[in-house]
């Protein structure tokens, strides 16, 4: 079974580190991390990893600018994004539905289905 | 020249009548004529008396006709003596026009004795002077021989010849016959009986006059009877019997036919005469032939050449026209045969005339007629001039075919005295026809009016029924026009309560719609406006008149929400005009007069009268604030979303972990997931705590608790709250007092002390010094700009107090506290909104030092309901200062301290 390898993107160390585990125990996944868009980005350029789950409100370049980045990046527009979002109003959804990532997930996510959730929507 | 002799002394033969014989046949003539009128048997006594008394053949009595001929028309005869002679005429040659005037001048007498050849000539008058001659002699000379051959082939040898003369009625002597006595033998003719046969020829005369009075009397008679006749058939009946009268005519006048023509000309009565005339026929009749096309012939009268041929100037004839003779007359061909065919040879034509107006003519038609004329021997033609006595004596009959008759003066003047009275008749008959057919229109107007009367007295009746029905229906009207007035006055007096309320209300709308903060405009259905409020007008950034009567869709750009102009048929007004449902729009945009737009929220409702859509009415408002509120709310949940679901993701997923056990064999991580789960638990607290208290803050200016409080103290209690945290900081905190009384809730002040002290510390580096200091201070003296900006926040915050106005310096003083650190600054453009909610210089940070992003925001809502400002100062790589205001207790006492 070839293992999967994950980059998450959040600013938030304590998110951040509770996804990690929570993939790395419940899904398997080679987890690896980045505190914010920049970080992400080269991270995914260097690793290519099979997904990378964004976080979407962060100070500097946020979700956003990072996913565009990303699809911009012959390197990396083809790693599938999920974004990982605290922001569920209707016309933030809205706005990320128009995006073309692979699965929009809100926080609090479960963490009992996360590396489901993952899967279902790298599948 | 005869020898002469007097009679005397040439005594006949034949013994003379005695004296008394001689008187007695002078009394015996005189009673006859006197005893008889008529003429022939007075002539046949006298004849025979005059032959009794001379004793000779004959006595007879011949009578000039007026060409000079003459007939016996009386004799006495002795039988077989001499030949009868009674009626046989003689040519007027047999009797010279020289004897007859000397029978007539002179009253010549002659006595022939044949045998003797002598011829005694007795004249009574002088043939000159005509006067009466003195004697009466008879002066004998020889006779002519031509005389006695005449008389021996009558066989006559003595005559006797005593001319009767005859007073006309015009007094002038007229031969009028002989009275001549024959015998066969020879006679002496004594003087006295050439007197006796005298006076028996004057009476005769007298006779005849008398006859002839008598004829005239008898013939005027029966004109005037005649007369009478037509006039009475014309005048005493009913209708005017023209026909039988014009019989009467004809008979009277004993000709063959008669006409009455009515010209046309006369049209007394439509009645009486045709547009042609009329015609009234008798016995024989001219018919000229029949015109084509027509079935009766035309009346000669209607012939175009009939009046000239009655006039010989081609005028109307005025008097009677007697013609004896047709045949010498020049006439058309077709009259002239009408009057051969009819065998009419004379005419006699009366024109009818009364007073100058020709009315027809009366027209008489004699045929031609056969003459049967006895004469005494056959007269020798060939000797015109009676050169030879005649021979023979023999009664010769002679027999004229063809002969036409002269119409006498007496039937001539009946005629005309019918005429008139035909003409009166016709006249009359006329008048009375007109009179008749006035009569007629008169009984049939009198009957018409009668009629008209009696329609008239219906109409009245009708009338009055009307006049009492319309009174009545006048006086119901009446009381329902005085009730009608009445609800009228009633009615005006509520239109005009009407019209005040609705004055009263046009001005509480006029009102309404001048202070109605929304924009709102009438439309017709044509789109033009028809009402334009002020608020429209202003929010548009015109003026109200600009506006009026305009196409507002035009004008304010109607567009919708992606900026793509409507077009006006197309837009939700529009369809409000046209269906007349209201349209309630929040999207779309309107443009101002200066080009800008703006989003809209309005409501376009369609006005009605009487089911009918006449126009709408939109209410409008300008949407752009509440927009960036909604906006504003929205990222504020949307944050306050993030803020809360962050911590909690942190906390839901590090205890999933280790509720599935998933970290039993490891426990450092587990023990790690604990601590990230609590952590995060006392920041959601810390959230929630503050998200509440801002939240009471500010919606409970109320529950702040002021009170006087010492400013010095205030400051200190917080500066030793922190100074824990300050000292794990490394960081130096420095007050400066001040002694001043405030008039603040505590707690509150503290909270906000220490909320910025630890900020301060939070971003100091270690080493620094955080100082806080406080001062006394008017409102005027802070920096405009500073000060501009914190009116500013608070005009944002519409249910915050009212700021201070910056140039009123009758402001009291305040206490300004400052806390003024070494930190790394605030940018400029964040100098300002790091006082909004969540919004931390440094969101990564936020975890790290612990704070919720609200602190500064409670802070600023502290202040403010406190009735100061707060404002920061900072210089990028140097440091913050925060400054707050606070309102000092007016009633403590002033005084500064250390």
């Amino acid at each position: 079974m070839t293992i999967r390898r994950i980059l998450i993107i959040d600013d938030e160390d304590d998110i951040r580190e509770a996804t990690q585990v929570c993939l790395e125990v419940t899904g398997e996944w080679e987890v690896l991390t980045a505190s914010s868009g920049h970080e992400g980005l080269l991270k995914a350029t260097a690793e290519h990893p099979d997904a990378i789950l964004l976080d979407v409100m962060m100070p500097g370049m946020d979700g956003i600018s990072t996913f565009q980045e990303l699809q911009t990046n012959p390197a990396t527009q083809d790693i599938p994004v999920i974004l990982l979002t605290a922001k569920t109003q209707s016309a933030e959804q809205r706005q990320f539905t128009q995006l073309k990532v692979a699965a929009i997930i809100t926080k609090p996510y479960d963490p009992f289905s996360l590396s489901l959730q993952v899967t279902q929507a790298l599948s | 020249m005869a020898t002469r002799k007097s009679a005397r002394s040439q005594s006949q033969s034949s013994s003379p009548p005695q004296i008394d014989s001689l008187e007695v046949l002078l009394h015996r003539m005189m009673n006859r004529i006197r005893q008889s009128l008529d003429l022939s048997e007075i002539l046949a006594g006298t004849v025979a008396e005059v032959r009794t008394f001379l004793g000779t053949d004959r006595v007879k009595i011949y009578r000039f006709h007026p060409d000079g001929s003459g007939q016996v028309i009386a004799e006495s005869n002795r039988p077989r003596r001499l030949p009868s002679l009674l009626g046989q005429n003689f040519p007027a040659e047999d009797i010279p026009l020289a004897a007859r005037e000397l029978f007539l001048k002179a009253r010549q007498r002659s006595i022939v004795d044949v045998t003797e050849q002598q011829i005694g000539l007795s004249p009574l008058d002088c043939l000159e002077t005509g006067t009466l001659l003195a004697t009466e002699d008879i002066r004998f000379r020889p006779v002519d021989p031509c005389h006695a051959e005449y008389l021996m082939a009558m066989g006559v040898r003595s005559s006797l010849v005593v001319p009767i003369l005859h007073h006309d009625y015009l007094q002038q002597n007229r031969l009028w016959g002989l009275l001549a006595s024959h015998h066969s033998s020879a006679r002496r003719v004594s003087e006295r009986e050439l007197q006796i046969v005298q006076l028996v020829a004057d009476q005769v005369a007298i006779a005849i006059a008398q006859s002839n009075l008598l004829s005239q009397t008898r013939a005027q008679a029966e004109q005037e009877a005649t007369v009478n006749r037509v006039s009475w058939l014309l005048h005493s009946m009913t209708e005017m019997q023209v026909q039988q009268a014009l019989e009467q005519t004809v008979k009277a006048l004993q000709v063959a036919g008669g006409r009455i023509y009515i010209s046309p000309q006369f049209e007394p009565s439509e009645h009486l005469l045709a547009q042609t005339g009329q015609l009234f026929s008798c016995g024989q009749q001219p018919l000229l032939a029949t015109p084509a096309k027509q079935t009766k012939p035309q009346p000669i009268e209607l012939h175009p050449e009939w009046p000239a041929c009655l006039s010989a100037n081609g005028s109307t004839i005025t008097d009677v026209l007697a013609i004896a003779d047709l045949h010498p007359l020049d006439l058309p061909p077709d009259l002239a045969e009408a009057f051969s065919t009819a065998e009419i040879r004379s005419l006699l034509v009366v024109p009818l005339f009364y007073r100058q107006q020709m009315l027809g003519y009366l027209s008489l038609f004699r045929p031609e007629i056969e003459v049967e004329t006895l004469w005494a021997g056959r007269v020798d033609r060939n000797d015109p001039r009676n050169l030879r006595p005649r021979e023979s004596f023999e009664v010769w009959r002679e027999l004229k075919l063809g002969q036409c008759q002269e119409w006498a003066i007496a039937e001539i003047e009946l005629a005309q005295a019918l005429g008139k009275h035909f003409a009166m008749a016709i006249h009359q008959y006329g008048l009375y026809q007109q009179v008749h057919t006035l009569n007629l229109d008169l009984e049939q107007d009198i009957q018409e009016r009668k009629q008209a009367e009696v329609k008239i007295c219906a109409l009245n009746a009708e009338l009055e029924q009307r006049v009492l029905e319309r009174t009545a229906e006048l006086q119901r009207a009446n009381t329902e026009l005085i009730r009608e007035i009445r609800e009228r006055e009633r009615a005006l007096r509520e239109r005009q309560q009407a019209k005040d309320s609705l004055k009263r209300l046009s001005r509480q709308n006029e009102l309404i719609l001048n202070s109605a903060g929304e924009g709102i405009y009438g439309l017709n259905l044509q789109g033009k406006t028809t009402f334009v409020n002020p608020a429209a007008a202003r929010i548009l950034g015109y003026e109200v008149e600009h506006l009026s009567e305009k196409f507002i869709h035009g004008i304010i750009n109607h567009s919708q929400s992606d900026g793509s102009p409507y077009e006006w048929t197309a837009s939700p007004i529009h369809a409000t005009l046209i269906e007349g449902a209201a349209q309630h729009r929040t999207d779309d945009l309107f443009w101002r007069q200066d080009g800008s737009s703006f989003p809209v929220e309005y409501v376009s409702t369609s006005i009605r009268e009487q089911s009918k859509i006449v126009g709408a009415v939109v209410i409008f408002k300008d949407i752009t604030e509440r927009q960036i509120v909604e906006r504003m709310k929205d990222e504020f949940v949307s944050v306050v979303s993030h803020e809360l679901r962050t911590p909690l993701t942190s906390i839901r997923t590090a205890l999933g972990i280790l509720a599935q056990g998933c970290l039993d064999t490891q426990p450092d991580k587990s023990q790690r997931m604990l601590e990230i789960a609590f952590s995060n638990t006392n920041r959601l607290v810390r959230l929630i705590n503050d998200i509440l208290d801002l939240e009471r803050i500010k919606f409970g200016k109320s529950l702040m608790q002021k009170q006087a409080c010492n400013a010095t103290n205030l400051i200190l209690q917080s500066v030793d709250t922190m100074r824990a945290m300050a000292e794990k900081a490394e960081v130096n905190l420095a007050v400066t007092p001040i002694a001043a009384q405030l008039w603040v809730d505590p707690d509150r002040i503290i909270q906000t002390l220490t909320n910025l002290l630890s900020n301060a510390i939070k971003f100091s580096p270690p080493q620094a010094t955080v100082r806080v200091t406080a001062e006394r201070r008017r409102p005027e003296s802070f920096e405009f700009s500073v000060f501009s900006a914190a009116i500013e926040e608070l005009a944002t915050n519409s249910d915050q107090d009212p700021p201070l106005e910056a140039e009123d310096h009758s402001q009291p003083e305040v206490l300004l506290i400052s806390i003024q650190d070494q930190g790394r600054g605030i940018p400029e453009d964040k100098l300002e909104s790091i006082f909004d909610r969540f919004q931390q210089l440094d969101a990564s940070n936020s975890g790290h030092q612990g704070g919720t992003g609200l602190g500064l925001t409670i802070c600023r809502s502290i202040v403010q309901q406190h009735g100061g400002q707060i404002w920061v100062e900072s210089t990028v790589g140097k440091g913050s200062t925060f400054y707050f205001t606070l309102p000092l207790h007016q009633e403590s006492g002033v005084g500064l301290s250390k």
